[in-house]
């Protein structure tokens, strides 16, 4: 009976992709396959990649990380200052109109990121520092700050910081985001929720001559095969995340291209210290070493990747003697021993289904944990409720990656690191007192190399605690037909689908 | 049951059957001693390599041998699918001679029951079950039971209203003989061959759905190598590694046919003279 749908289904794409092909010499909309859909368009009720990525192309934000991920870059902020102390950061806003064609306004941008700053907000604590705001003029903005946060200036640049028209969103409440305007690239014109989300290029959008196309409709395929049949029948001109195995075929194929890069990401295998044994530390050290990362990255990521040293991607003020865990299951099996493990134990892992390098980077830790005496049961779990269920601590040992959606390691070390603060050090409860300390003091030096310092023994402090298996930091990889130049993804994960043109 | 046998033998169908099954069980009791490979044991150096004289069935992108993880596998897939059948099938017997002897409202009870069951679409049913109850073998089980029952105790139902009417039980009947003697030691050998071929077929269907289980992640969890899991494994490398996929395809393919056979040849044997 499989065999016949999967008959189906490839029939099927057939039938669509001939018309399809017929079709695509008129219109020059980008058609991109994507595995995740959006959940939302509120920019700060959202954490998943898929609702940032989409926000991303409808909103601006006043400053964003250029394409190198090392700096920041005019946004819808021309030009900017920053005080000496770091207390006062002054804005000029440029020419900019929403794509309903009204300007973007001070007065925009306050009420944005009040809104952000809110109780309502889940990333509150990323702008409420921001106490004052004071508009001069049409162009520009200058926001104060009561005492010293380094990361003020550096969190602007997050989707969440996105400006809001003011007067249509206090008009129309929630349900402005369910057809939301913002001054980006793209204007959303229809999201079948689960199916796909259409887009249309701006025709207010401050950077002249983009976007290259007129549109871009984001299809959500969940399988990455699917997405490469996609691909080569001709029914997406780009597709996100092939699976890492067919990258070769794939690059061979005339008229089809591939890229990776290595973004600001990092997996890792988190766990829960709260139960034992993995409330002793020289047990989660051990697990460390019983993981042999080259391995999982031959033959999980088929090379696509980096080992970690930890769950931190390598960036901004990253320690670059820091070494991973070395793969050792002797001495694992040895620092077990000491911990009165000596035959080892059972535990369970849960792992997002949905996720096919996760399912295998999970069979592979089930037999190279297996060698050190640490039996583990799978438990395949939809990725929507992953996040619920770590969070409310029901879980050993969980598979999960984080990606950093901004230049400044500020971001990330809070998630995972730092307890309590924004998820108990990403829902391990770990907690390093030590660790807090320097997070505090972190955000109120200056950047330079005593806030480097900072972070550098965060990290340490962080491997050496080991609230994670530290595993690796893959690569996002794409694939495209030929005539479609310019994609890229950047360091922060997302891509400007504005840049993206059609070469004939 | 000498009669029984020898019709059995003489039909080409149900010794088929019986020898394809046999021939699984051989390879399951041979393989773990003279494979050279270990079914869950990773070699990323061997993956991915395509059938040849080392590697039967080719190997998977773990560098596992997939001859040996099917076979393994095998224990799983027969484990499941006769413990779905036949549990189910005694539960469902014992309900259809109840509802058959006594009538009444003891029968309209357990129809109506049945009715209910049998309303909803069986993977409807079953996907419910263990969505709610969550992944795992034994919630499969729990699932199977369930849901299985309902066209053993249709079929033995009818097969008891006929026979309880017949002269030989309604002697039973006037002999004081317990309804529990009867409808066991009497009706039941009479209104069971029917059901015994249907569980057959049930086989069959049964095979595919705890591999479709397994497929969509409700059913056996990794790394065990149950034939389901090792398709949906396998979706990513089909095309480029198509072994993947076809030599599980083949072995559910396999064990459906011989049930399949086995079923006629069963009943081409059971049935009854004349």
């Amino acid at each position: 009976m499989r065999v016949r749908m999967k008959a189906f289904l490839l029939a099927g794409c057939l039938a669509v992709s001939s018309l399809a092909l017929s079709a695509a010499s008129e219109a020059r909309t980008l058609r991109v396959a994507m595995g995740t859909d959006a959940v939302s368009f509120d920019p700060i009720a959202t954490s998943d990649n898929g609702s940032i990525w989409t926000q991303l192309l409808i909103y601006d934000t006043l400053i964003r990380p250029d394409k190198t991920g090392t700096g920041l870059e005019p946004g819808l902020a021309e030009s900017w200052t920053v005080s000496d102390d770091g207390l006062t950061l002054t804005f000029q806003l440029r020419d900019a109109k929403f794509s309903d064609g009204t300007p973007v306004t001070p007065q925009d941008v306050e009420y944005s990121l009040r809104r952000a700053a809110s109780e309502k907000s889940d990333w509150g604590r990323f702008f409420r520092p921001i106490t004052g705001y004071e508009i001069r003029g049409d162009h520009e903005i200058v926001m104060t700050l009561e005492k010293p946060f380094t990361p003020a200036f550096n969190n602007l640049a997050l989707f969440s910081a996105a400006i809001l028209p003011k007067a249509k969103l206090e008009a129309e409440g929630d349900a402005f985001f369910e057809h939301p305007v913002g001054s980006g690239p793209f204007v959303l014109k229809e999201w079948s929720r689960g199916s796909k989300i259409v887009l249309a290029a701006n025709p207010n959008y401050w950077q002249p001559g983009k976007p290259g196309v007129e549109g871009a409709e984001l299809d959500i395929v969940a399988e990455g095969s699917a997405r490469v049949i996609k691909l080569e029948a001709g029914e997406s001109d780009l597709i996100l995340d092939p699976p890492l195995n067919q990258m070769k075929t794939l690059d061979d194929k005339d008229g089809i291209s591939v890229g990776q890069v290595v973004p600001y990401r990092s997996d890792f295998v988190m766990l829960n210290t709260t139960k034992p044994p993995f409330d002793q530390e020289k047990v989660r050290q051990a697990l460390n070493y019983a993981v042999d990362k080259d391995a999982l990255i031959k033959g999980v990521l088929y090379g696509a990747g980096k080992v970690a040293a930890t769950a931190m991607p390598v960036m901004a003020y990253a320690d670059p003697a820091l070494e991973p865990y070395p793969y050792d299951p002797a001495k694992a099996k040895a620092m077990l021993a000491e911990a009165g493990l000596a035959d080892g134990f059972s535990t369970t892992m849960l792992v997002n289904s949905s996720n096919a390098a996760h399912r295998n980077a999970a069979v592979a830790l089930q037999a190279m944990l297996g060698a050190v005496g640490v039996k583990i049961e799978i438990q395949m779990i939809e990725g929507g409720t992953m996040w619920e269920t770590t969070k409310a601590g029901n879980y050993e040992m969980a598979l999960s990656y984080a990606t950093s959606d901004t230049i400044d390691p500020d971001q990330l070390i809070g998630f995972l690191a730092v307890n309590p603060e924004r998820a108990n050090a990403y829902h391990t409860q770990w907690k390093n007192e030590r660790l807090n300390a320097l997070y505090l003091e972190e955000r109120s030096t200056i950047n330079g190399e005593k806030r480097g310092q900072q972070f550098q023994e965060m990290v340490r402090l962080f491997r050496e605690g080991a609230p994670d298996i530290f595993l690796f930091h893959p690569a996002s990889a794409w694939a495209v037909h030929d005539d479609v130049k310019g994609f890229e993804i950047l360091p922060t994960s997302n891509f400007r689908l504005e840049d993206v043109t059609f070469a004939d | 049951m000498t009669p029984l046998i020898r019709r059995f033998v003489r039909s080409p169908a149900g010794i088929g059957g019986l020898a394809m099954l046999l021939a699984l069980a051989a390879a399951v009791v041979v393989t773990p001693l003279i494979s050279p490979y270990d079914p869950y044991a990773l070699d990323f150096g061997n993956a991915l390599m395509p059938p040849d004289a080392a590697h039967w069935f080719g190997t998977d992108n773990f560098g596992r041998d997939i001859f040996t993880r099917i076979v393994a596998g095998a224990v799983y897939d027969l484990r499941l699918a006769t413990t779905c059948v036949f549990g189910p099938m005694i539960l469902g017997i014992l309900i259809g001679l109840c509802a058959g002897y006594y009538g009444g409202w003891v029968d309209d009870a357990l129809m109506r029951i049945t009715d209910i069951v049998w309303a909803f679409p069986f993977y409807v049913l079953v996907l419910t079950i263990v969505g709610v109850l969550g992944p795992g073998e034994g919630n499969l089980y729990i699932a199977f039971f369930m849901v299985n029952w309902i066209g053993y105790a249709r079929i033995v139902r009818g097969e008891t209203q006929i026979i309880r009417r017949l002269e030989y039980v309604q002697a039973l009947t006037i002999l004081r003989f317990g309804p529990a003697r009867t409808m066991l030691r009497h009706i039941l050998p009479n209104a069971v061959t029917p059901a015994v071929v249907y569980s057959m077929s049930d086989l069959v269907l049964t095979v595919q759905a705890v591999a479709a289980l397994s497929f969509f992640g409700l059913g056996v969890q990794p790394p065990a190598p149950e034939w389901g899991l090792l398709i949906v494994e396998s979706v990513d490398y089909m095309r480029d590694a198509p072994w993947m996929t076809i030599f599980p395809g083949l072995a559910i393919a396999w064990v459906g046919v011989a049930f399949a056979l086995l079923g006629e040849g069963l009943a081409t044997a059971m049935k009854p003279k004349g």
